[in-house]
């Protein structure tokens, strides 16, 4: 016994000896900045975009010597938003946090967010309309955006040139969809088929794209929401094509919801010929594709009948807390506008693939010549820019959003498990109703 | 036993003196928020709006019935299943291992040093380990049942596999600590009994169901209450971390929540998580506590009396 | 060694009993052996089933350390184990003190109280807690004394008032500060102690102080080991109670700390996450091989009724 103890005693020891170095620095750091004003700032990201945050906040600190910021990765937007709730109840919450679109109406209702528009005016005519506009609640403008996103259709073509396709078509509808997958089954190829997460998020774009409301009272968006629609007919039918392809074995998934890294992997993997993902994966998936298959990306796919109208706005924007002096909270705002000005905006459209969301960044873009014909970035774009602006794409509002969303999920869950599909979405409303009801009660 | 054998000191304020920073903490942190809780059940009260309305019993009535009770019932249902396995295979396994590894053959100390190091594992760190070795993708089980049988189990996604693979985790987690307790008492016990079992030439299976289990029953009955709570609380890290109280069974069993959903996992969600209420929660809370009282009520009304105490 | 004083004449080993143990001896140790030799793979290594020792432990160990900010974690968590199981083993001592040298009225009351709190752990209690702790104080001294002369207020509606120290480090140790088992412990002990050496103490005039530290904790010592064992390892295992009230990484927990790198990112590095494992466990594991011993002596004296 002793023996091991003092093995054990050795190896701690080492440890501290190998990376004093790395915690005297933070003890210095922490001396030599008493003097200005502390911004902290929350937020998702923990990869490569994480560091790209961190580079931002590092030369925004070296720029000046009033403020100084600093980020921390809270994990998943749920967890983001809940920790900062958390933390504002006691009375610590950090200056600025990042929250999903999904998000908005809990953040807006918690009263414990300023609207970025009230510490002083500043230019908003360089952000682009329909991203602005999902961040703008009764006229004001709520929050900066900063990761917008819509989920793409990415696509195989190995698979779909050998299932007799030309490479750079794409579907257009479920039926596209679910027929190539049949004709490449039948060419042989049985690993095509269809992936995604498994994310009530791509559900609601799929609803969004038909014109179809989550929510009744214009969805949400004329005034609190009171009732469940989640899509309607328009969520049947997506429900449908989950139903058809799990029952014709078209389906791929991991058995995890929400599993984003998860379907990326089956793609990449090259299990799957079809993948439903945010255009933020971009670059994660084409660098996972590299030197396996051809990729492409196409629109998100509609169900046969209906009329294109576009995708939600997707992602992910910055709220400042209240209960800061006003030169902390320029501050912030003044940070915030940094992290997202034109060139750092390019940069961060070429590392993640998130929208560029200032035309100025999308200009320069533009004049280097990135948007060519073959860039895949186009399509994505493209489906942004087509969007007809109306309430189903500008997106549902909601107290309840993360509810439903866990309720969409296990009724997709159940019907990939063979339940019929209007009584698992009839269960989904009734269990969202349920949570309407409580929600509204508080006010 | 004489309680005052030893109290030798007589004054008025001192005794309490040193009894009130235990019981300050105690009334403080324990039973005042215990309290709270129990008014909170009463209330709707949304942590996110941070509004309060009295209303009555309505959470306890949605808790059985209308759109939200049948999930409940079946995270109650699960919670006690999930618990009887820990309970059994948790005791049931380390009490036949600290047998054998207390019987004289070679190398028991090295047996006894292997299997009690577990006393130092956390739930967090368990389930991590099993979040990966269990992995369906990436994990070693499945790389080799690939391999050597060409099955690829969804052992996290599959809902029976999934809450066995928790049940597991939690078993292993625990399986350090109820070894320990147990090579205690086992090295404490009257070796009379025994012996004289063994010069008449007693059998090593009646040897311990007639002398061992009944000498280590004392035991058993405070590590039956630990691993209770063990299972009912502490397992919180293990289900946050191995299965977020996923996956749903298969309609039309158990699918209503994530199969390893347990009552204290659903507690955190009801209250900090979605659109919450915390006094959904708080009468959650109070029908947990509800079940640890009779459990141990039971447990020391009718186990407690056959425990034998003649050590 | 239970059996050396016995003198019946040695049988052969039964290879069954090996063979059950060495299966669970594989069966409990392979996941700890498989976590260590994951910890020194490179991320590509990590999740193929190659079970070579890699080159990669130290970057794995700075990557955590530094970046995922493991050293933090470890002090915090260190800090909270130290001083938690420290003022639980003083707390119960004075308890446990009081309850069996002293008469007094109301004892059996007390000791009730006290263990009734067994059934009540933190974990049960996060909602009520969360506010109690969380929330902010009276903001005058008046307002407080008519907050707590109102049994209405005070006890029968949602929490008014709380101390207003959610999301620091004291909201960690305070709670946990005193142990019905660490009293029950210290009880069963002082109970056992010759009613002689009371009297002797008592005779030489020694005051109730030097009875305590003098006499009690030197007899104690391995009762002290026993429950400085139980309690260190059970605040080092804490998750939910600092995953709700801990928001900010300074004051965070290693647990938590833990669980942050499996959900950094899209996908999981799982060198990383098993370095980390590895790392976490070391601690306890520590404390555990020193105080074993002490353990079983302890509760040798513990059980002796």
């Amino acid at each position: 016994m002793k023996k091991i103890v003092i093995a054990l005693l050795m190896l701690s020891l080492s440890f501290t000896a190998i990376f004093a170095q790395g915690s005297s620095e933070t003890t210095k750091s922490t001396v030599q900045e008493n003097t200005p004003i502390e911004i902290t700032f929350w937020h998702i990201f923990g990869d490569a975009r994480g560091q790209w945050i961190e580079d931002r906040v590092q030369e925004f600190n070296n720029m000046q010597d009033k403020y100084h910021v600093t980020q921390e990765n809270k994990g998943s937007y749920r967890d983001t938003l809940q920790a900062s709730l958390l933390a504002y109840r006691q009375g610590s919450a950090p200056t600025l946090v990042h929250i999903a679109e999904a998000g908005s109406q809990v953040a807006y209702d918690s009263g414990i967010f300023k609207p970025i528009s009230e510490i002083g005016a500043f230019d908003t005519s360089d952000y682009i309309e329909p991203v602005l506009n999902y961040y703008t609640i009764n006229g004001k403008v709520n929050s900066i955006p900063f990761n917008s996103s819509s989920p793409v259709l990415y696509i195989n073509t190995d698979m779909l040139v050998q299932a007799g396709y030309d490479r750079d078509w794409t579907p257009n509808t479920f039926s596209d969809v679910i027929e190539s997958l049949e004709k490449a089954q039948a060419a042989g190829i049985t690993d095509a088929k269809y992936t995604d997460g498994i994310h009530a998020w791509f559900f609601e774009e799929l609803v969004a794209e038909q014109g179809g409301y989550m929510y009744n009272n214009g969805n949400g968006r004329d005034s609190r929401a009171t009732e469940a629609l989640l899509g309607g007919e328009a969520g049947l039918r997506v429900a449908q094509f989950y139903k058809d392809l799990s029952d014709k074995g078209l389906l791929a998934w991991t058995g995890k919801v929400e599993d984003w890294g998860g379907s990326d992997n089956i793609f990449t993997n090259e299990k799957a010929m079809y993948h439903m993902t945010s255009t933020g994966d971009i670059n994660v998936i084409s660098e996972g594709a590299k030197g396996k298959f051809d990729l492409n990306v196409g629109m998100l796919p509609i169900a046969s009948g209906t009329k294109r109208n576009g995708t939600v706005i997707g992602g992910g924007s910055i709220w400042l807390t209240k209960g800061h002096t006003q030169e902390e909270m320029e501050g912030a705002r003044d940070f915030i506008l940094y992290m997202t000005n034109t060139d750092n905006m390019v940069s961060w459209h070429k590392l993640s693939g998130y929208y560029p969301v200032r035309k100025s960044s999308v200009e320069k873009l533009d004049s280097e010549g990135w948007f060519g014909s073959d860039s895949l970035q186009t399509v994505a774009f493209n489906q942004l820019l087509d969007t007809i602006p109306n309430k189903a794409t500008a997106g549902a509002l909601g107290g309840t959003v993360y509810d439903h969303r866990t309720y969409i999920e296990e009724a997709l869950v159940k019907i990939i498990n063979g339940e019929d599909v209007e009584t698992a979405m009839n269960e989904a409303i009734v269990l969202t109703n349920a949570k309407i009801k409580e929600y509204n009660a508080n006010f | 036993m004489n309680q005052n054998k030893n109290a030798i000191f007589k004054a008025k304020v001192i005794p309490y003196l040193y009894l009130l920073p235990t019981s300050l903490v105690l009334i403080i942190f324990i039973y005042y928020p215990a309290l709270k809780t129990f008014v909170l059940a009463f209330y709707r009260s949304n942590f996110i709006l941070g509004t309060r309305k009295f209303i009555g019993l309505e959470n306890f009535k949605n808790l059985f019935t209308g759109a939200l009770a049948p999930g409940f019932i079946q995270t109650c249902f699960q919670t006690l299943a999930f618990a009887f396995f820990v309970v059994i295979l948790g005791l049931s396994i380390s009490m036949l291992l600290a047998v054998l590894t207390s019987e004289k053959i070679k190398g028991a100390k090295y047996y006894r040093l292997l299997l009690i190091w577990p006393f130092a594992l956390s739930p967090a760190v368990a389930s991590t380990v099993f979040s990966f070795l269990f992995n369906p993708e990436v994990g070693l089980v499945n790389t080799i049942l690939q391999a050597v049988f060409n099955i690829k189990p969804g052992w996290l996604t599959n809902p029976y596999l999934a809450f066995f693979v928790a049940v597991f985790a939690a078993v292993w987690k625990n399986l350090g600590y109820n070894i320990v307790f147990y090579i205690a008492a086992f090295q404490n016990i009257s070796k009379d009994p025994l012996e004289a079992a063994e010069i008449d030439g007693a059998s090593r299976f009646s040897k311990f169901i007639h002398i061992i289990f009944p000498l280590l029953s004392p035991t058993s009955f405070f590590l039956l209450f630990t691993n209770i709570t063990y299972s009912l609380f502490d397992s919180f890290a293990i289900i946050d971390v191995l299965t977020k109280g996923g996956p749903m069974g298969q309609p039309p069993f158990m699918d209503n929540v994530g199969m390893t959903t347990t009552l204290m996992y659903k507690i955190f969600l009801d209250g900090f998580g979605g659109s919450s209420n915390m006094g959904f929660a708080a009468a959650e809370t109070f029908i947990l506590m509800i079940i640890v009282m009779i459990i141990t009520m039971f447990q020391f009304g009718i186990v407690g009396k056959k425990v034998n105490y003649d050590v | 060694m239970m059996f050396n004083k016995n003198k019946i004449k040695k049988q052969k080993d039964p290879i069954w009993i090996h063979i059950i143990l060495i299966i669970s001896v594989f069966l409990v140790c392979f996941p700890l052996v498989f976590t260590i030799i994951k910890s020194t793979q490179s991320l590509v290594e990590v999740t193929t089933p190659s079970l070579k020792i890699g080159t990669s432990f130290f970057s794995n160990i700075k990557h955590i350390w530094i970046d995922y900010h493991m050293h933090t974690y470890m002090l915090n968590s260190l800090s909270y184990a130290f001083i938690i199981t420290l003022g639980k083993v003083v707390l119960s001592l004075f308890a446990a003190n009081a309850l069996v040298f002293y008469q007094f009225r109301f004892k059996k009351f007390i000791f009730a109280f006290i263990i009734i709190t067994l059934m009540f752990p933190i974990e049960i209690l996060i909602l009520g807690l969360f506010e109690v702790v969380s929330n902010a104080p009276a903001s005058s001294f008046s307002e407080f004394i008519l907050w707590i002369l109102n049994p209405m207020e005070l006890l029968f509606a949602p929490t008014k008032y709380g101390f207003g120290i959610g999301d620091t480090k004291i909201a960690i140790i305070i709670p946990f500060l005193a142990s019905a088992t660490g009293v029950f412990l210290f009880r069963q002990q002082f109970l056992s102690i010759p009613i002689s050496i009371c009297d002797a103490a008592k005779m030489d005039g020694v005051n109730s102080f030097q009875f305590l530290f003098r006499i009690l904790v030197p007899m104690s010592i391995h009762t002290i080991g026993a429950l400085t064992l139980i309690q260190f390892v059970y605040i080092w295992d804490q998750y939910i109670w600092p995953r709700i009230i801990i928001q900010h990484d300074s004051a965070q927990v290693i647990q938590v700390g833990l669980n942050a790198i499996q959900s950094a990112g899209d996908s999981i590095q799982w060198n990383l996450v098993m370095a980390g494992a590895f790392v976490t466990i070391i601690p306890p594991l520590v404390i555990f091989a020193l105080l074993y011993n002490s353990f079983m002596k302890g509760y040798a004296l513990s059980s002796n009724k």
